[in-house]
Parts: structure tokens; sequence; C-alpha cells
């Protein structure tokens, strides 16, 4: 009789959600963290004394309602705090872009740069929210894989097809078509001035390899807006507290459900018993026997590292080593004495920095920024995703002090000609001498700052590559391409040895979703063993 | 009464395949060709005395074998050359080298890399199998996947189970396969550069994508389709250029009393209470036809050739949506001698295969950053031949053409025209090329540049695309070229479709001219026309 009748590797808000919900049914169920801290990379914490960061992912706007609900989060401590301004956009020529939370306002915010778009704006949203829906819809359809080869039936296409047809034959074709666009083709089809198109096509490139005009991106911005989202942009919102504050609340939860988890304590081994899993080895040497062992940590790490090889096939070894992870993503905190001036905000900064501030004027200047890590260097003039959540919430900071947080896109895993130690400053000093170029004298107002590269994401977060999303959401890894082709249902070669992070169908962003369908496939498979 | 039955726009390879099979099966069929030629992007012209470029297209891969049988285009004396090598010279004087005979290919490339050697007839073979399993669809009419319609709703199903029916694994590489780049996709099998950037080169043919855009995958396909037809060779060259393959068509076409007129330029298409009924030349003469097929790309089709208040808004914005990028150029020239390239000096067999100038991924996906921005490669990718190689009357005893495929060169240039450029462009070829072959410059006889712009002017290819539309996931198959109008019919009646704007796109395959055709027929024998 095994301790548990579940591990979970890894307490991030993934692994956090599958623990909680196979306790919900009964399950004993233990969770082993790596760090000292549960959330992994949805995390808070005081870099320096009195400066609470979201450290890695900084948004929570796309977490699914549904799993707030059911676990009663808000009880728990979880609150969310939708932005407004939803965006601030500022370009060096003074011409700043604003976009309210409020719809109407956001149209006439438009307005001032392009009429012509402005009248577009609701259309494309709407457009937007629906396609994005369906995609969640699809999302939630169980996937054919080996483990479940006849799945698929008739009734599953009927339901889905019934589904896809509440479009209307004009949003049924947009779906098909919009999905393998690059991001620059439809936002081209839809707008002419060149800093809304740039700043819509963030989404489509957060956490991507390539630019806005390659395809797939589009797929990539609509995957963005799952959640609470008004359609074109990704309605996101800061946890009160910090990230960490929704893993704090999700342990919480998984806790009253009896849910044991344990920090500090890295797995060294996944132990398999006539090739099954049958529990784990920690880094002590200890080890805890359970019936089901379930990895959120990403597919790489756990197959090429936690599992010994010889228990694979090679074609299953070959498929997960294909997996496409090159981190690109850097991550970069600082403590700020004051915020920051930027020129084109009118002198409001409190109101336009309350958001999320878009650095990235033109959809140029993003597939430029993509196009030297094509080539393994740094970006000379990076795509810059900045939040100052102090804003909202003061408690983050000392009174009249600020924390931002800057998600720097492209700096590529794999340097060419160099390493992160020699890259890790310059790294740092760009982004900076970029925002002190359109907020003049911000660079004085620093008071501390922290350097996430991807190889630091590697070391400290466990992401292979430093990829936040285990895995690029390229369209030939999403739905039954994900993690690898024949196993998208959270399953393994290994018996008894299942998936649940963002490595897993649907993929990326801090949304819960992964480990919601993994505990449910779970589930779903040991009520049919019994 | 209508003189014809139908009136074909255009007398492109697609243009004559289809009024070849109309006139097959009875009808009477007049073909309108603006130009003095026939052939439209396949055509033989004598630029330079004594030496005959195939200026657009210059090889054949791709014909459809059952255009070839329906039409008995061999009784016409159609002969495909096979062109059977590649040859990569390369900066550092190393090169690679491969041809239709296996164990020299695998010694050649196991002279890069042993792994490779052995990952490259594996690879083979998948290729071979997933151009097997896609080529049934180049074949059929595109089902519409948006309503309840019983016989759309049995193509989809058909499509379903042509694809469940290859297997879990086909399956699985083949979604890779049309999602990959060719970088990542090659990148899975390969080690050795330059084979990865020969190999990927052709998935980016004709396209606005570089070797690392996704999307570039699946056209490493189309090099692996035309070898299952015994008769036909992956690439071939057409005896007499590419314009011997337009004159068979239209030799055909004529033998079943179709009738084709040059030097007739067509200006509109008669629209009587919302149906087609005849074209306005631009010499202002009328002819009346019981249906109107468009051979030309969508855009000159619909935003010239049609009265807009015959289309509803959201037609027009549709086809103004439709991507048709020009990105590439052409470059034609009389040599007094054959080219020595330093990596493989004299004459040899290299030179009668396809010489192609891709000795790095970089290298590629470089020149397409060129392109993006709104500029032409400095140092482009290229794809060359040497076509009196092969048949010797396409130029003067000892003397030779070479036929140079140059990307990328955008359409909208960022500064400057095309008219300025042109010779800036000519001359950038040139330099890359000499890099290679230093005696190039000295054996120059006649040079002619071929841009996306002269595409347009001269060969009526809306910005100089040559696929009539860009081949990406977003505009093949049932969304080709608009989404709900992939069935070769428009909104206006009587009005069709067969270029390569249509399913299954551009290459001299002809399949878009039968299809289109049997589609016409098809209608015509419900009396709906």
């Amino acid at each position: 009789m095994a301790t548990y009748d579940a591990i979970i590797i890894g307490a991030g808000h993934n692994g956090l959600v599958t623990a909680t919900y196979l306790a919900k049914a009964g399950k004993k169920t233990l969770v082993l963290e790596r760090r000292p801290i549960v959330g992994g990379i949805a995390v808070t914490e005081e870099i320096s004394p009195g400066f609470k960061f979201s450290t890695c992912a900084h948004l929570a706007g796309s977490f699914s309602s549904g799993i707030v609900a059911d676990l009663d989060l808000k009880n728990h401590g979880f609150e969310l705090l939708g932005l407004d301004p939803l965006l601030f956009a500022p370009s060096l020529d003074g011409n700043s872009l604003l976009i309210p939370r409020d719809f109407n306002k956001a149209a006439a915010e438009i307005g001032r740069h392009s009429k012509f778009d402005a009248d577009k704006y609701p259309a494309f949203c709407a457009l937007a929210k629906n396609l994005s829906a369906f995609l969640q819809t699809l999302y939630g359809i169980a996937l054919p894989d080996k483990a479940n080869p006849r799945s698929f039936n008739p009734a599953e296409l009927l339901k889905i097809g019934w589904k896809f047809h509440r479009l209307g034959e004009k949003e049924m074709y947009e779906f098909l078509r919009v999905l393998p666009m690059s991001a620059a083709d439809w936002l081209n089809e839809w707008f002419e001035n060149d800093l809304l198109k740039a700043t819509l096509a963030a989404s489509g490139i957060l956490g991507s390899f390539v630019g806005p005009r390659q395809q797939g991106t589009a797929f990539n911005l609509l995957h963005h807006q799952i959640g609470a989202s008004n359609g074109a942009l990704r309605t996101s919102g800061f946890v009160r507290g910090g990230i960490g504050q929704l893993s704090q609340a999700l342990a919480k939860a998984a806790q009253r459900f009896g849910v044991e988890i344990r920090t500090g304590a890295e797995v060294l081994k996944i132990v398999t018993n006539s090739g099954a899993a049958s529990g784990i080895v920690l880094q002590n040497g200890e080890e805890i026997d359970a019936t089901q062992v379930i990895s959120s940590a990403d597919v790489k790490r756990t197959f090429l590292k936690l599992v010994e090889p010889t228990y694979l096939g090679p074609h299953f070894l070959l498929q997960i080593q294909n997996i496409r992870a090159r981190g690109t993503v850097a991550k970069v905190n600082l403590a700020l004495d004051a915020l920051p001036k930027f020129k084109s905000s009118n002198g409001n900064d409190t109101v336009a920095l309350g958001g999320v501030i878009h650095i990235g004027p033109t959809l140029d200047y993003l597939e430029r920024a993509c196009d030297d890590a094509k080539y393994g260097r740094l970006s000379a003039q990076p795509f810059l995703e900045i939040t100052i959540p102090s804003i909202a919430d003061p408690s983050l900071a000392p009174t009249g002090k600020h924390v931002m947080s800057v998600w720097m896109q492209s700096a590529p895993y794999d340097l060419r000609g160099s390493d992160w130690s020699q890259q890790r400053d310059t790294l740092g000093d760009r982004v900076v001498n970029l925002i002190e170029e359109y907020a003049p004298g911000f660079k004085n107002s620093i008071l501390h700052r922290q350097i996430l590269a991807p190889f630091d994401l590697e070391t400290e977060y466990s992401l292979t590559e430093g990829h936040f999303y285990h895995g690029e959401m390229a369209l030939d890894q999403i739905f039954f391409m994900r993690p690898v082709p024949g196993w998208s249902r959270y399953h393994t070669p290994i018996e008894n040895l299942y998936l649940c992070g963002s490595g897993t169908h649907p993929g990326g962003g801090v949304t819960g979703l992964p480990g919601y369908y993994a505990a449910k496939e779970i589930l779903k498979n040991r009520s049919r063993q019994k | 009464m209508p003189n014809y039955d139908a009136i074909i726009i255009g007398a492109g390879h697609n243009g004559l395949t289809s009024a070849a099979y109309l006139a097959k099966a009875g009808k009477k069929v007049l073909v309108l060709e603006r130009r003095h030629v026939l052939g439209g992007a396949a055509v033989t012209e004598e630029i330079y005395p004594g030496f005959k470029y195939s200026v657009c297209s210059y090889v054949v891969s791709l014909l459809r074998p059952e255009v070839i049988r329906d039409l008995e285009l061999p009784k016409y004396d159609l002969e495909i050359i096979p062109l059977d090598s590649t040859f990569t010279p390369m900066p550092d004087g190393n090169y690679l080298f491969r041809c239709g005979d296996h164990a020299r290919t695998r010694r050649e490339i196991a002279r890069h890399s042993v792994p490779d050697a052995e990952a490259y007839e594996e690879y083979g073979q998948l290729m071979v199998q997933m151009a097997m399993a896609v080529k049934p669809l180049l074949g059929m009419i595109p089902p519409e996947p948006t309503t309840w319609n019983p016989k759309d709703l049995f193509g989809l199903a058909r499509v379903g189970n042509h694809f469940r029916g290859l297997g879990e694994k086909l399956l699985y590489d083949l979604t890779k396969l049309m999602t990959m780049s060719s970088a990542d996709f090659l990148d899975e099998w390969f080690e050795t550069n330059v084979l990865k950037a020969t190999m990927s080169a052709s998935g980016i043919i004709g396209t606005f994508m570089g070797p690392r855009s996704p999307g570039t995958a699946y056209v490493l396909l189309h090099h692996y389709m035309g070898e299952l037809d015994g008769a036909f060779r992956s690439w071939g060259f057409a005896r007499g250029g590419m314009g011997s393959i337009s004159r068979v068509i239209a030799e055909a076409a004529r033998h079943h009393a179709a009738e084709i007129r040059t030097q007739a330029p067509v200006d509109q298409v008669l629209i009587k209470s919302g149906r087609a009924c005849g074209v306005v030349l631009a010499s202002g003469e009328e002819i009346q036809s019981k249906v109107v097929v468009s051979g030309v790309d969508p855009k000159r089709t619909f935003l010239k050739m049609v009265d807009g208040r015959h289309l509803d808004t959201e037609f027009t914005k549709q086809v103004s949506n439709f991507k048709i990028r020009g990105s590439s150029a052409k470059v034609n020239l009389a040599l007094d001698a054959l080219p020595n390239f330093t990596s493989m000096p004299g004459d040899g067999p290299h030179l009668a295969g396809a010489v192609s100038i891709s000795p790095s991924l970089d290298y590629i996906e470089r020149a397409y950053d060129d392109a993006k921005y709104g500029d032409y490669s400095r140092r482009p990718y290229m794809d060359i031949i040497l076509p009196s190689m092969l048949d010797p009357s396409m130029a003067p005893p000892g003397k030779h053409v070479m036929s140079i495929f140059v990307q990328y060169a955008p359409y909208h240039l960022k500064n400057g025209t095309w008219p300025e450029k042109r010779e800036a462009l000519g001359d950038a070829v040139i330099e890359t090329l000499s890099e290679y072959a230093p005696n190039l410059k000295n054996i120059i006889l006649h040079r002619q540049v071929v841009t996306p712009w002269d595409l347009e002017q001269e060969f009526g290819l809306t910005e100089g695309n040559i696929f009539q539309g860009e081949l990406t996931l977003d505009q093949l198959f049932f969304l080709r070229p608009v989404p709900g109008w992939a069935k070769y019919r428009t909104p206006i009646k009587n009005l069709y479709m067969c270029g390569a704007c249509t399913h299954p796109g551009g290459g001299v395959m002809a399949a878009s001219g039968r299809l289109a055709a049997l589609e016409i027929l098809k209608d015509m024998k419900l009396r709906l026309i």
C-alpha cells in the first residue's frame, strides 16, 4: 500500500490546481516543491527589503474564473485587481496611445490617432472575443491520443461542429483563416495606425521566438485573450499582494482539502517499477511512494532528467528532445524611488502607468527585436512589457516608492559567441537605457535591480532553457501536438506517470487550465480502473 | 445568341488547360491573351538574338499526370528533360553536390556528416510517403467547412477519413510539416548547415517568408511530389523552354477547336443582371459568351475587370485582403562561355542541374530580413539553371543561357521604385554569383532583369507574385482564393476563376485549370448556365 495516492512534482500554479482537484476527489496528495516557497513562476518575492516583486509572471488576468469559483480562492486571499487603463504605449515622438478599460473611452483615445481605426476597433474586439472564446471551447474538448485511441467519437465531433456553427458562417471562416496567420497580416487588414497595431500584436509574440510577421502569431494573440477578456486586449489584472498571492490562495485551498505541501524538497528521480511509476526519490535520498506521480515540471526536465532514460523508447525520447523551448524572455525587476515620468504621458503618470506599459512602437520594431534572437544576439532594441503594480497596490513597496516589473524580449537562451555571465548586465543596462529614452531621469530613481536572464530562469526556477511556457506556443506544438504528438492527454508512456504543467495542452500562461484538465483526466482514468 | 460557350481570360497554362478541357467536351471556346505570346508566366522568348529565355517560370515538376493523359500532351511533342542534381557552392571553396545517383549523393553527404547521410535516406522515404498522402487533395474540389450541406459534409468526411487512414505517425508528421518552419523541421533531421539551407530553400520559393518562418516546411514536399509519376522526375526542364508546355497545351486546345487570340487584352467583364455574359476588349470590341473564365489573379479580376457595383463590400474586402506580395525576381543571362565555379572548376554534371546559392540557413534568413523591411536582398538566395546544357537549341553553338531565380525582391520597396533599382538588383546578383564563379562578369553578353514590378507590368501578375497569391495556410484549400469561394465559382454568376489563385495553387501544375473546367462542365450539365 503506497503512502500517497498522488505525488505532484512542483508547486507551480498548475501543480497546485491538479493537487487540489485530486484531493477534493478524496485522494491523499503530496506536493513537493524544490524552492522554499510555493508558486513556481507565480511568486511574490521580497528582493530588496520592503519591495515585493512578482519576480517572473506578473499578470494573472487569464487565470480561469471557473477554478477561482470552484476552489473558492477569493476566500483564501486571492483578489484580482482589474487594470485601468489597460495599456499605455508611449512612443519617442511623444505621441502615446492610452487605452482605458472603458470601451467607449478607448475608442475615443484611438480616434486621436486614427478615426478610421476607432470606428473599426469595437468590431475587431467583438470578433477577437468570439474567436478566442471558441478557442477556449476547443481547449475543453478531450483530444485523441495514444492512451485514448477511440475517444474522438462522432458525438464529440458533432458537438464541436454544433458549437462551431454557432459562430455563424463569416466567423467560422475567420476562425479557420486567422488561426494560422501572422498577427501583423491580420491587424493590417483592420487598422492603419502602426502604434495601435504594434500594441495589439504584442500579445501575439509573448513568449514566442518569432516576430509579429510570422505565421502562428495570430493564434498566440487569441490564446492570450483567454479568460476575462474584452477581445482585442488582455483585460489583464494584478493580484493584490503580487502574483504569489494567487499561489498562496491555491495552496491554502489545497491544504483545506487535505493536500500536504512540502517546500525545499527537490525531487531527484521518479522511481519506476516494472514500467510503472511508483514514487520519487528526493535530493536528500528520502524515498516516497505513491500510486501516481504527476509532474508539473516542464516536459523536457521530466523526461530527460527525472526519469531513467532506459524506460523510454527512442522515438519518444527524440520527440521530447525536439520540443522547441528556446527561451527568449528575460525579466528585469526594479525597485524605484519614485514613479518614472514618461515624456508622452502628459504629466499624468499615476493614471497612465497603472496598467501595462508597452514599449514597441511599430510592427517593424517588434519584428526587428526578434530578428536578433535568430542569430543568437541579445536584441539591440527590445520589446518590453512593463508593469508598476505598486500603483494599484501600494502594499508592494514602501510609501511613495514603487516596484517595476519588466518583461523583456528577445534575449535568447543560446547566445552566440558569448554567455549570460557576460551579457546579464548588458541586458540590464540596455533595458534601463531604453526606458530612460522614454522617461528621462528614470535611471536615477533605481534603488535596486534584479536581472533574470533565460539562463537564470533555468537555474533558479527549473525552466528548461528558461522558457516560461515550457515549450513554444507554435502551431506545431499546440492541441494534439502538445507536449508531443500522441500524448496530449496528460498520460505518458510510463504508466501512472502524468503531466500537468504548462508544457501540456492548452499551454502557457497563468491560466490554471493544464492543471485542471490534467486532474480531470487522471480522475477519469482512475474511475475507469475501478 | 452568344458567339461562344466560354471565354477564357489569359492564355497562361491554367487558362489553356481549362480551354482544352472545355473544348474537348464540345464547347465553343475562345481564349484571349493580352501579350503577343501564349503562356503567361510559362513562356520562351528570344529577347537577345539566338538566345532563348524561359523568361519567368523555368522548371516543371508538378504538371498533373491526369492533365497529360486527358489532353494527350505527348502527342504534341512534349519532352521533359530531368534536372536531377543540385550543386551548392560554398564561400570556403567547399561544395555540396546531390544528384540522382543515390550512392554518390550518400557518399557526398557523408563527406559533410555521416549521421546526415544515414538520415537522408529515411527522410526521403518519409517525404515520399507524405507527398503521396497530400497528393489526393491536389486533385479534389475543396469542400466547404461551414455548411451542413450533405455534399460538403461528405467531402469533409472524405478528407478526414483520408487523413485518418494515413495512420498516426504519418498524420502527426504531416501536421508538423504543415505548420513548422523548414529550418526547425530540418533541424530535427540534419546537422549540416549547407544541406539544411539548400533543402530549406525549396520551402521559401515564391513566398514572403524565410526558412525560419513557420509555414515554410510543407513546401519541402513539393520537391518530392513529382518523383512519384514514373515518367516524370522531380524537377525537369521542358525542351524548347517553358513555352513548350504552353505550346503543347494550346495545341491540344486547338485540336479540339478552341480559338486563341493574342494581343487581345480584356478590359471589362460584361455583366448583365448579375450574370457574366462576355467581355469588352481594350479596343472596345465586345464578345458575348455564356460563361467567362478568368485565368488572371483575383485582384485583377475583381478590382479591375469587374465593375465594383456588382460586388458586395464584404467580398471586395476579402479580395483586397488576399495576400499577394511578390518576393522574387528573375535574371536571365546570355553567356559567351560556361561559368567556372571555384569550388568545382570546369565543365561537368554540376552545370547540367540546378545550382543553388544557399550556403547556410543564416544566409537565406538574412536575405529575408532585408526584404522584410522593404529592400531587395544584398546577397540573395539564387536557384540557377543553364537550360542550354540540357537543350543546346536554347543558345547558339558553344554559347549558353543562364536562368537565375532570385529571392528576395519585394514588390514594395521602402526607398525608390523598381525601374530605378532594377539594374542595381541585377548588379547585386552578378556580384554575389561572381564570388562563386569569378569568370561570370567577363562572359555576359546580355542580361535581362525581371523584377516583381516587371512581372506585374508585363505578365499581369498583381504585385509580381508568381503564384497569383501567397501559398500560406490561411490561403490554401477551402480558403483559396477567398473563404467561401474555393470552388472556382464567384459571387457573379457565370464568372469562374481558373488561375493559380485557386486551389491547389501555384507552380506549373495545370491542376486549377482542369478542376475549374470540370466544375464549369458540371454546372453546364445541370443547366445552371
